[in-house]
């Protein structure tokens, strides 16, 4: 915890951009029923449990068409 | 102009809408914070993790580590990011034939080219740009050091060998059927400059060195003049194949 201590200026703004990414991928996982590949239970895990790749992984391969 | 201010406010609207821009800005934001904080964090972690017993002698990073972090980052998982995210920037809509009803409605193709690569041109430059504010923010705030100099001429460098990313990327689109292809192609491209790397006098003409020799710059070992024959056959390179795609585009069968 030390280190998030010193370093919460930067640590902060970094958590946040994370947790909002993957929100942002978390909802429209949940909103829509097509994607390009895999199902809902394969994204979902994906999304929320492996940080910035996991929400771009989504966008870029997995977003389907609305 | 009209149709080519009509057709890039409609890329910048599906690229929002795509949460394309979304994803360049916040990976490049997260880019922008780590630098600084790897820089900083590396020596500690380092210490922390070796073996009782065991003594290493790091230097105390400096702003020059940030900014080789910076380089390193942006050159590598920058730019795959950023033609990964723009890989189907073409082929999709050729695929699900938006394009065809504007295109007989008279919307001109060169519009249409010049449209999508004035919208990737933006969110390239915004993207590189809020990661180049948020590294210089932390690294001013982390090591108040003057050891780096010429930051804006090697990250001008740098914008300008994406811009020629671009528009190899714009130029694979249009010959390519799909977004895989535009990709290979790119790769292709990518892999070519690197062979002709392999050749020392190479590298003062090579569209590479703009990616390249940052750091060279930043700690001042080389003058930003050094690297104008580089610039010039970039921005020839790129008008040309910008140019390329607009011919390429004009004569292909939708």
């Amino acid at each position: 915890m030390d280190v998030f201590k010193e370093y919460w200026p930067i640590l902060l703004p970094l958590i946040i951009a994370e947790v909002a990414l993957m929100l942002a991928a978390l909802r429209h996982v949940l909103k829509h029923r097509n994607y390009r590949f895999g199902t809902r239970a394969f994204w979902i895990p994906v999304v929320v449990f492996i940080q910035i790749i996991g929400p771009i992984a989504y966008f870029i391969f997995g977003r389907g068409e609305d | 102009m009209s149709h080519f201010r009509v057709f890039f406010k409609k890329e910048m609207v599906e690229h929002i809408r795509t949460y394309k821009l979304l994803i360049m800005l916040v990976v490049f934001f997260i880019f922008g914070i780590m630098n600084p904080l790897t820089a900083k964090l590396t020596p500690e972690l380092l210490e922390k993790f070796m073996p009782e017993g065991v003594l290493i002698s790091l230097p105390e990073p400096s702003s020059i580590d940030s900014w080789a972090q910076f380089y390193k980052n942006i050159t590598q998982m920058g730019l795959i990011v950023t033609v990964l995210v723009f890989s189907s920037v073409l082929s999709s809509e050729l695929s699900k034939g938006t394009l065809i009803n504007l295109l007989t409605k008279g919307l001109s193709r060169t519009a249409v080219i010049m449209g999508k690569f004035a919208a990737m041109l933006t969110i390239w430059t915004a993207s590189l740009a809020t990661a180049f504010v948020t590294t210089w923010g932390y690294t001013v705030f982390l090591f108040s050091d003057d050891y780096s100099a010429n930051l804006f001429s090697s990250v001008f460098c740098l914008w300008l060998f994406g811009v020629f990313i671009l528009a190899v990327l714009l130029c694979s689109s249009t010959l390519a059927a799909s977004s895989y292809g535009a990709l290979l192609l790119t790769g292709a491209a990518a892999v070519c400059l690197a062979i002709l790397n392999i050749f020392p006098k190479a590298w003062k003409y090579n569209p590479l060195s703009l990616a390249g020799k940052n750091m060279e710059l930043v700690t001042n070992s080389i003058m930003f003049s050094s690297l104008s024959y580089a610039i010039g056959v970039t921005v020839a390179a790129a008008i040309a194949l910008l140019a390329a795609a607009v011919l390429i585009f004009k004569r292909k069968q939708l």
